[in-house]
């Protein structure tokens, strides 16, 4: 099993767009993105759930002072072929 | 004659923020193929149909679980296309809340066999279902409390993913590779207190399909 780094940015004014970016089985990466996204598009979505729903609140606020973030949490069995590469630092991302 | 077997798998536990989601997933060459998806998400919002590579995904279900304000679905595509291609979800609406997602593909199966689902009760819920020779069993599993395990058959702790959809979710649990003899099998799902859910489908192999070479022969002499 690998985990795949997804680049989290705004679509349009008001939709997520995922981008998977590149894989990796460092546990200290996949931890400090997730770190990293909890603590921001993780604790925003948490905290306006219901006001996005009915559009009280806009995700674009979010992205206002972020341009994108990435979340590490979907794992593959076979990252062959997926044109991927290999993150061993996360400032190659 | 012989057992499906798991060639790939897929987990995530993503919040779409749109509505869709979509992932590239690898369906390597090999016959009799199976592409199966088992998704969990907050009731607010339904599924609207699944496709692999463009094709249309057959829903084998989708289930309110109202008691957990969740919605849980099951899709599988036969004879997937094959090569690293785009599987989307697609949702009636934006869906703001997580959704638990598990992919998984076959080789050397002869689709989907029997199902069976029992919404929650007192854990641990054990459930029967009846299988072909030569079947595996999938299991997923939704609760307000952690899943603690998921037995298929009873008494052999399966391995699965763990999501939080605001609820708790264990997903892609499956029974040995070996694959299981004809007969009714006991699945149990437990968490660590309260409730919870337990649905199963069957996996078929190869023995289960129907044979097209062993008709009757007749010959008319005249």
């Amino acid at each position: 099993m690998v985990t795949i780094i997804s680049k989290i940015e705004l679509e349009g004014t008001d939709n997520l767009k995922y981008t998977d970016v590149g894989y990796t089985d460092d546990q200290a990466i996949i931890n400090q993105i997730n770190e990293d996204y909890d603590a921001t598009l993780g604790k925003f979505l948490g905290e306006n759930r219901t006001k996005l729903e009915i559009g009280e609140v806009s995700v674009s606020t979010f992205f206002e002072s972020t341009s994108y973030v990435n979340e590490a949490r979907a794992t593959v069995e076979d990252v062959s072929d997926l044109g991927l590469t290999e993150i061993t630092n996360i400032n190659e991302l | 004659m012989s057992a499906p077997v798991s060639v790939n798998t897929y987990n995530a536990n993503p919040t779409p923020g749109n509505n869709f989601y979509q992932f590239s997933f690898n369906v390597a060459s090999g016959s009799n193929r199976l592409l199966i998806l088992q998704l969990t998400m907050a009731n607010t919002v339904g599924y609207s149909g699944c496709t692999y590579d463009g094709v249309a995904m057959t829903q084998l279900h989708s289930t309110n679980r109202g008691g957990l304000s969740q919605r849980m679905a099951f899709f599988y595509l036969q004879n997937p296309n094959t090569g690293n291609n785009t599987l989307r979800i697609n949702f009636g609406n934006n869906q703001w809340n997580p959704i638990s997602i598990h992919a998984r593909y076959f080789t050397g199966s002869g689709g989907i066999g029997n199902e069976g689902r029992t919404g929650a009760q007192s854990t641990p819920n054990t459930q029967s279902l009846t299988v072909s020779q030569d079947s595996r069993i999938m299991g997923t599993a939704c609760s307000v409390n952690s899943i603690s395990t998921i037995q298929i058959p009873q008494g052999d702790n399966r391995t699965f993913a763990t999501h939080n959809t605001n609820r708790q979710v264990g997903t892609g649990a499956i029974s040995a590779s070996s694959g299981l003899s004809a007969g009714t099998y006991n699945i149990r799902t437990s968490s660590t207190s309260g409730s919870v859910t337990n649905d199963r489908v069957e996996i078929l192999g190869l023995a289960s399909t129907p044979s097209t070479d062993d008709a009757d022969f007749f010959m008319i002499l005249e």
